[in-house]
């Protein structure tokens, strides 16, 4: 007792120098069958699952230590790494930080990305279940504001505790400010350059021991005009089949992207180009394509707008990095872009009505590499800008329209082809014309009302879906909801599924419970462009969501 | 027991940081491609600051800001506040933002976060947050955005001019 009321002095007396600041999340389910929808016999033992984090950081002058507890009980949700289990340590760290001087140092776990992020990007996601911070030590250094030095090395995260991949992580990079140092005003332009290496102590003389991404980059803004442009280049390294390294099979690769963009008051345009040829790096060779994004070292999103409505994601477009041969269906990575268009019609115009009208246009295609390709002796060509086989293309219009100080509208229409061969490496491919039709009424006392109306035409793979949302706020603290999703086209007539989902949702200031029953549809969820697959399943749902 | 409960009592009492915080030290970049230190925010100016996380992906986001757009030139008229719009696009969407913005026709001080580093060190679970600032404390913290949150946002304001 006397050691834990000691604890706590010291406790007390750490709070009233520093800063403490936290955050509590914890996703709860309880997987209840229906008729239509059961859970997996290997998974049905724990029913009641939940992921929990409660991250504290403590701030006291230059210095701040974090750490994250998780908990995966009695299991993580459904298709979670199974490396996420019980209760353990996530992340922790010690940082130290004076601008004065310009230098931040940190040991343990830290989360960085260089330039876009083509080379190295560690970040956490808890719905994709990503977590893939690098634990050791990284310095940055920047003697002047225009320069900036980044050195790190250490182990990536993967899974719980002192659990780390197999590789060892070095990388270097620098960001320069160029037109600052010269103190030229009228054009901003500047550069970077990375380097990240991945040393592996191998037995197996075939492999390198050292594979590494090195990039130079360089932005540009003059005016209403940006542009930015980064190549990278990838070292030999062994192919991955199936989970396995082959070190008698090695290529390298290469990453172009290009953005170029316009914007004043009004009216903006934007453009993003990429060609990714064999692109895929990860901290553990055997962890290529792994389907719980372990081990991730670079950041390759898939360039295509990211909707926010359900029938708009059910076919989700992801980024096609890494060689996979096999006949009629050979990859060697991507090709493609997209266009984003925003336009405001003002006030008092005749498009733009009282309240003003928004218009926002997307427009992306994503192709494979074209070239020779010889699947049964592992052997490709690619062509540098030709195109391939088609991937995706989606073409999207979004007119956000206020009628009164009470009631906005939202219409969103999106064309896309998607080919589920190439994306999924299944079968089939689509094309699809989905409509939402989005309201929101407000009414009196701060209670509002939104209805979203979607609908899906589709000439192949789920063919037709139906959607019906509706959400009554009766305070800006509690509201409850509805959301039905039917696929009444499906050629399959027991599959002709409603997926329905109606709970309420509860915030007041920091903290945010919400509390729904139903069915979550299988399929891809995808976040910033990356996805995971999650089986059907049917039940109770939970989340809390708690910062100070 | 009741030692415990004194104990859990002794910390929270010991802690007034706990709830009135500082705004932590970041170096985020304005779409000028000009470097913000976040540690500016807790100038002790009198002047309230309203920090918004959001993303051009987010729809709730995008609603809460539209809206706050609408309203600044009558809250203006009698409120002083800084206002700061800060994105979580990561490089998938961020070189969306200015275009967005623009297009958009907003007002806003828009700050990038490129890899949320500046989030985590809040702490925010997700967004849209809302975050009110002024000599160096948080005065108020909010998550998510459903119609009639700003309304609570300007009697914060109004409340601490």
């Amino acid at each position: 007792m006397k050691f834990a009321f000691c604890t706590c002095l010291l406790f007390v007396s750490l709070c009233s120098m520093g800063q403490l600041s936290g955050s509590l999340e914890s996703n709860a389910a309880w997987y209840i069958d229906d008729d239509k929808i059961k859970l997996d016999a290997n998974e049905a033992k724990d029913r009641v699952r939940s992921n929990s984090y409660l991250r504290l950081d403590y701030r006291l002058k230059n210095f701040t230590a974090g750490v994250q507890l998780e908990s995966y009980e009695s299991k993580a949700l459904l298709n979670y790494s199974p490396k996420f289990k019980s209760v353990n340590l996530g992340t922790y760290f010690l940082n130290y930080k004076n601008d004065s001087i310009g230098l931040d140092i940190t040991a343990g776990h830290f989360y960085e990305q260089f330039g876009s992020g083509l080379v190295l990007r560690t970040w956490e996601d808890r719905q994709l279940g990503i977590a893939n911070s690098i634990a050791g030590g990284r310095i940055k250094y920047s003697p002047l504001p225009a320069i900036n030095f980044t050195a790190l090395y250490g182990k990536q995260r993967n899974g719980l505790g002192f659990n780390f991949t197999d590789g060892t992580v070095l990388g270097l990079n620098t960001d320069i400010e160029i037109s600052s140092l010269l103190k030229i005003k009228k054009v901003i332009f500047g550069a970077g350059f990375s380097y990240v290496n991945r040393s592996y102590a191998e037995t197996d003389t075939r492999f390198s021991k050292n594979n590494y991404l090195a990039a130079a980059r360089a932005n540009f803004k003059w005016k209403d005009f940006t542009a930015d442009f980064e190549y990278a280049f990838k070292s030999k390294d062994a192919l991955v089949e199936f989970g396995n390294a082959r070190p008698e099979i090695q290529f390298d690769g290469d990453a172009y992207l290009l953005n170029l963009g316009y914007s004043k008051k009004g009216f903006g345009v934007n453009a993003n180009f990429r060609r990714l040829e064999n692109f895929g790096f990860y901290s553990q060779r055997n962890l290529s394509g792994s389907a719980y994004n372990e081990g991730r070292l670079n950041y390759l999103p898939a360039l295509t707008k990211q909707f926010d409505y359900s029938l708009t994601n059910i076919y989700v477009y992801n980024a096609q990095p890494n060689i996979s041969f096999e006949p009629g269906r050979n990859k060697a990575g991507e090709l493609g872009g997209q266009v984003d268009l925003f336009y405001n019609f003002k006030k008092e115009t005749p498009l733009g009505g009282k309240y003003g009208t928004n218009v926002t246009i997307n427009y992306s295609q994503w192709h494979g590499l074209a070239g020779k390709y010889i699947a049964t002796e592992r052997k490709y060509k690619a062509d540098k800008f030709n195109l391939g086989e088609k991937y995706y293309r989606d073409a999207s219009l979004e007119i956000r329209k206020k009628w009164s100080t009470k009631w906005l509208s939202v219409l969103t229409y999106q064309n896309q082809f998607y080919s589920a061969k190439f994306v999924e490496e299944s079968t089939g491919e689509v094309n699809a014309n989905t409509l939402v039709i989005d309201n929101t009424l407000r009414l009196k006392k701060s209670k509002s009302i939104k209805l979203q109306l979607q609908h899906q035409w589709a000439d192949g793979l789920f063919k037709n879906w139906v959607a019906v949302q509706a959400e009554y706020n009766f305070s800006t603290a509690f509201s409850v909801f509805g959301i039905d999703l039917y696929n009444y086209g499906n050629n399959d007539v027991a599959e002709r599924l409603h997926y329905y989902n109606f709970g309420a949702a509860y915030k007041k200031g920091a903290a945010r419970l919400q509390l729904s029953y139903g069915r979550q549809r299988g399929g891809l969820i995808c976040v910033g462009g990356i996805c995971r697959f999650v089986p059907e399943s049917a039940g109770l749902n939970a989340s809390l969501n708690y910062s100070f | 027991m009741k030692r415990n409960i004194l104990l859990v009592l002794l910390i929270f009492f010991g802690c007034p940081q706990l709830i009135a915080q500082e705004i932590p030290g970041f170096k985020v970049t304005n779409l000028k491609d000009q470097t913000f230190e976040t540690s500016a925010l807790n100038k002790t100016d009198n002047t309230v600051k309203v920090l918004s996380f959001w993303a051009t992906w987010c729809i709730p986001c995008i609603n809460e800001l539209s809206i706050l757009n609408d309203l600044s030139d009558d809250w203006k008229k009698n409120l002083k506040y800084d206002f700061y719009a800060i994105s979580q696009d990561d490089s998938r969407t961020i070189k969306k933002v200015a275009s967005l913005v623009n297009g958009k026709g907003w007002d806003f001080s828009v700050l990038l976060d490129k890899n949320q580093d500046f989030k985590r060190l809040m702490n925010l679970p997700g967004i849209p947050y809302t975050i009110v600032v002024k000599n160096g404390k948080i005065l108020y913290r909010h998550i998510g955005y459903v119609e009639g949150d700003e309304n609570e946002l300007y009697k914060i304001i109004k409340d601490n001019q």
